[in-house]
């Protein structure tokens, strides 16, 4: 265990969206804590709020969303109450993102130089040669070849897996404590996915970053993360440090999560959790997953569940660990899965 | 670069050709002849047909023109508006006229149009966007010569801050400012869609991931949007310049007759209507000439904004 030191902490964090609709609730009341040096994984799927949660952190959310409550702390600050003009002095600077799309990230007629230096040049005001000579630096230190030739050529001329490590670029420009990473290998394919994956590792070790990785690929939490939070329609369910998590799972969110994984060992059909996430303009009462849960019981679908206590770093929040409710196992399918995975750990650690 | 405007040039000497062919060919299957005139006699008429090459056929007439506009440059003369006077010169004095208030009225709308498309765009939804909007919508859905009548009316008849037709003078500034209400009411429609393209394509822009990384770079929004979006949204903008200029040569015709321009305009009416045969093709010639150069610019343009275009025109 890591000596815990909160360098960032997310308290009771809601936010809502004004749409044409209604309020869209997206994220309900969240709780994390990031510690220094160690890499948070937010796993959940599409519409879980985990980006919403990441936007308010960067203070880049749409014009129609509302932060209702709770705190973001940072050095002492709250970055909830941070004017645009404070906020700029952090973006970029000490808290820093990778996007999702590197496609879509980089401005296309703008030379990937350019959009590098920008950043040194608002926060460290460099002159033009000093900035240009840390870019090429810094894009030589992510394993861009040629720098100096790269330098001056534009975003369509990068590959994809290229046009990432740009982004991670312009986000280590100015040497941030914090990175957030969206999903910065969704629409990566799989050999460059485990490349930056690794880059993203290194740099973190080599530059002490603190490390916010969200994602809905499990197999990449399982690379990736030190600790994990399991996120479903706006809240956390669960969270623990990756053992916690994978080894011994007890929502049975996380459980559906772990067994819609796909394996090379498991002959049967795939898990998918059926139904979809709930609408969040209604967030249902109670427990919002109870409605896809093969294991609800009443209580869920009346109160919401509390979080249980599993050890000092897990806690999950379901019924199902409160003493009087029956006892449940996690699907026999998953458990052999589990012991598959820690069997294979115990392997590699010997090796 | 050099030789892809070589290239457009000699593309563009066809597309002339081809259009000068087309209006020679044209204006003569018009059912009436040149000289309607009862009172003239058969063999004054006969002698005006030889000299014109009337009698004999048509692929013949398109020969003679064509030998003597390719040989001799001569594109023939005037034979009604200004008889025997070459065609250029009767058109001489008229050309910059036109050229001057619809060329000005496009380069002045166009940055006006952008920066009140920028303003909507950025205000998405607030006052200042409706009302803007609703100008646009005016200014697109109203033709030219409403404006041109009202401006007259209101803006020189009533109030008398400008001349109300055009003015003959030695003295520029007056010349000038008798071309303004011209000028604005040609101006207004290209200005409104330019005005309209922006507000969409920044509106893109700005819900694009690109302003997001830029935000998160530690710029302010207003910093993002200028550095990152404004450019990027010229680019559509390009493609309604074309279409837009020759609606403003269309507007002209009308605009020119309210205000009593000498231009082309006019006199193209007038050629027409009076089978003044080689002046209506010289006149069409001009026009098509303008517009064709309009297209040449701005497929340059595109290379100098983007650079994928410029740099697609390399690799080839």
């Amino acid at each position: 265990m890591k000596e815990q030191n909160p360098i960032l902490q997310v308290k009771d964090l809601t936010v809502s969206f004004n749409a044409f609709a209604g309020k869209v609730q997206a994220v309900r009341g969240v709780n994390f804590d990031l510690n220094k040096g160690e890499t948070l994984c937010i796993v959940g799927e599409s519409g879980s709020g985990k980006s919403v949660t990441n936007k308010a952190i960067m203070g880049i959310l749409s014009k129609n969303a509302v932060i209702e409550r709770g705190e973001i702390l940072y050095d002492g600050m709250d970055l909830t109450k941070l004017t645009e003009k404070q906020f700029c002095q952090i973006r970029g600077k000490r808290i820093a993102m990778v996007f999702q799309d590197p496609l879509s990230a980089l401005n296309p007629i703008m030379k990937v130089g350019k959009q590098i230096t920008e950043t040194l040049r608002i926060h460290q005001n460099l002159s033009h040669e000093e900035a240009r000579k840390s870019a090429i630096e810094l894009m030589g230190a992510v394993g861009i070849p040629e720098p100096e030739k790269r330098f001056n050529q534009y975003p369509f001329q990068f590959s994809g897996g290229m046009r990432q490590r740009i982004v991670i670029v312009i986000a280590l420009a100015c040497n941030p404590e914090i990175l957030i990473c969206d999903e910065p290998t969704t629409a990566l394919d799989v050999t460059i996915q485990s490349k930056i994956l690794d880059l993203i590792k290194t740099l973190k070790k080599q530059r002490d970053l603190s490390v916010i990785f969200i994602t809905h690929n499990m197999g990449v939490v399982a690379n990736m993360a030190d600790r994990i939070c399991v996120m479903y329609a706006g809240k956390i369910v669960e969270f623990g440090t990756s053992d916690d998590i994978f080894y011994h799972p007890a929502h049975p969110y996380t459980w559906a999560l772990l067994s819609a994984m796909p394996d090379s060992e498991s002959r049967e059909r795939l898990f998918s959790i059926p139904g979809a996430p709930p609408n969040m303009l209604m967030p249902p009462k109670g427990d919002a997953f109870a409605p896809r849960n093969l294991y609800a019981l009443d209580i869920d679908f009346k109160e919401e569940p509390p979080f249980f206590r599993l050890s000092d770093t897990h806690y999950a929040a379901t019924w199902l660990l409160h003493p009087y409710a029956p006892k449940v196992e996690m699907p026999q399918e998953l458990r052999k899965r589990i012991e598959r995975m820690i069997e294979e750990d115990k392997k590699y650690e010997q090796q | 670069m050099a030789r892809y405007v070589l290239q457009r040039l000699l593309a563009m000497l066809l597309t002339l050709f081809i259009i000068v062919t087309v209006a020679f060919l044209v204006i003569r299957l018009m059912p009436t002849s040149i000289y309607d005139d009862p009172t003239i006699s058969a063999e004054v008429l006969d002698m005006i047909q030889a000299k014109y090459h009337l009698d004999r056929p048509l692929i013949e007439q398109y020969g003679i023109f064509m030998k003597n506009v390719l040989f001799k440059g001569d594109w023939g003369i005037s034979m009604k508006i200004q008889p025997n006077v070459p065609v250029f010169q009767v058109l001489g004095g008229k050309v910059p006229l036109t050229l001057f208030i619809n060329v000005v009225s496009l380069l002045a709308s166009i940055p006006i149009g952008l920066i009140f498309g920028a303003i909507a765009a950025i205000r998405k939804n607030t006052l200042t966007d409706h009302g803007i909007s609703l100008f646009v919508i005016l200014f697109i859905s109203i033709p030219s010569f409403i404006y041109a009548t009202l401006l007259q009316y209101f803006a020189g008849y009533k109030f008398g801050w400008f001349p109300i037709t055009y003015t003959v003078s030695d003295v520029a500034a007056v010349k000038y400012l008798s071309l303004f209400l011209p000028t604005l009411s040609l101006a207004l429609d290209p200005m409104a869609k330019v005005a309209r393209y922006m507000r969409a394509e920044l509106i893109e822009s700005l819900n694009s991931e690109y302003i997001l990384l830029a935000r998160t770079k530690g710029f302010t929004r207003p910093k993002a949007i200028f550095r990152h979006a404004i450019r990027n949204s010229c680019i559509p903008v390009l493609n309604i310049i074309v279409p837009m200029f020759a609606n403003v040569l269309g507007g002209s015709l009308v605009v020119e007759n309210i205000f009593a321009i000498p231009g082309m305009g006019s006199l193209m009416i007038k050629s027409i209507n009076a089978n003044d045969h080689y002046l209506t093709i010289a006149i069409l010639l001009i026009y098509s000439l303008v517009s064709l150069m309009t297209v040449l610019i701005v497929d340059l343009l595109y290379a100098v904004i983007d650079p994928r275009v410029r740099m697609g025109g390399k690799k080839q």
